[in-house]
């Protein structure tokens, strides 16, 4: 059974955006995936710790449906690659983060805000 | 003596599972020194908690929020 999931990349930076996509598109062609996988490139970014000499980190959020079966093979080439900083799969299970907001929450939230100023 | 409940800034904004990527949210929730902020000062709900202390976790290891704030190696 397919399950969707979410991985994020840290690609050296000193990497070139050409190399940076050669690389996603092999190891996204590793999974066999049914659907498209959506990829969401954050761009170069400031870590907050260095990681050996690096201070900066070429990020990516991928998102896709994958076997299990094929995930040892995909992480086995993360692994190797020494283009990849640091990597990390979760299982997407559910929509993180805030819903957005309707017009009616907002004002409603924003009285709430007000409410709460009163009282003190 | 109890302390008066305070209410859980995540249900307030009807967030159902915390971003580990958010780093703005997250860094509202831990202390000066990096650490996860305890739910007795954010007033966070147990459920949310839990969720929290994943996603900061997660952060750390992807280099979105320290380990150690004020540290330099």
């Amino acid at each position: 059974m397919p399950r969707q999931y979410e991985a994020v990349y840290i690609f050296d930076s000193a990497l070139e955006d050409a190399a940076i996509t050669e690389k996603l598109t092999r190891f996204h062609g590793m999974l066999g995936a049914s659907g498209e996988i959506k990829a969401d490139h954050w761009g170069r970014r400031q870590l907050a710790y260095t990681i050996g000499p690096r201070e900066t980190g070429y990020y990516v959020v991928a998102r896709f449906d994958a076997e299990a079966a094929v995930l040892p093979e995909y992480e086995r080439a993360l692994r190797l690659d020494d283009g990849v900083v640091r990597y990390l799969v979760t299982l997407h299970e559910h929509e993180v983060g805030a819903p957005p907001m309707t017009e009616e929450e907002m004002v409603a939230a924003r009285r709430r805000d007000d409410d709460d100023e009163d009282e003190e | 003596m109890r302390r008066p409940q305070k209410s859980c800034p995540f249900c307030e904004t009807r967030v159902r599972f915390i971003d580990y990527k958010d780093d703005r949210t997250l860094g509202r929730f831990i202390t000066d020194h990096g650490k996860i902020l305890p739910s007795r000062l954010s007033g966070t709900c147990a459920r949310h908690q839990r969720q929290l202390a994943t996603a900061v976790k997660r952060a750390r290891f992807l280099a979105l929020i320290p380990y150690i704030k004020g540290h330099t190696a």
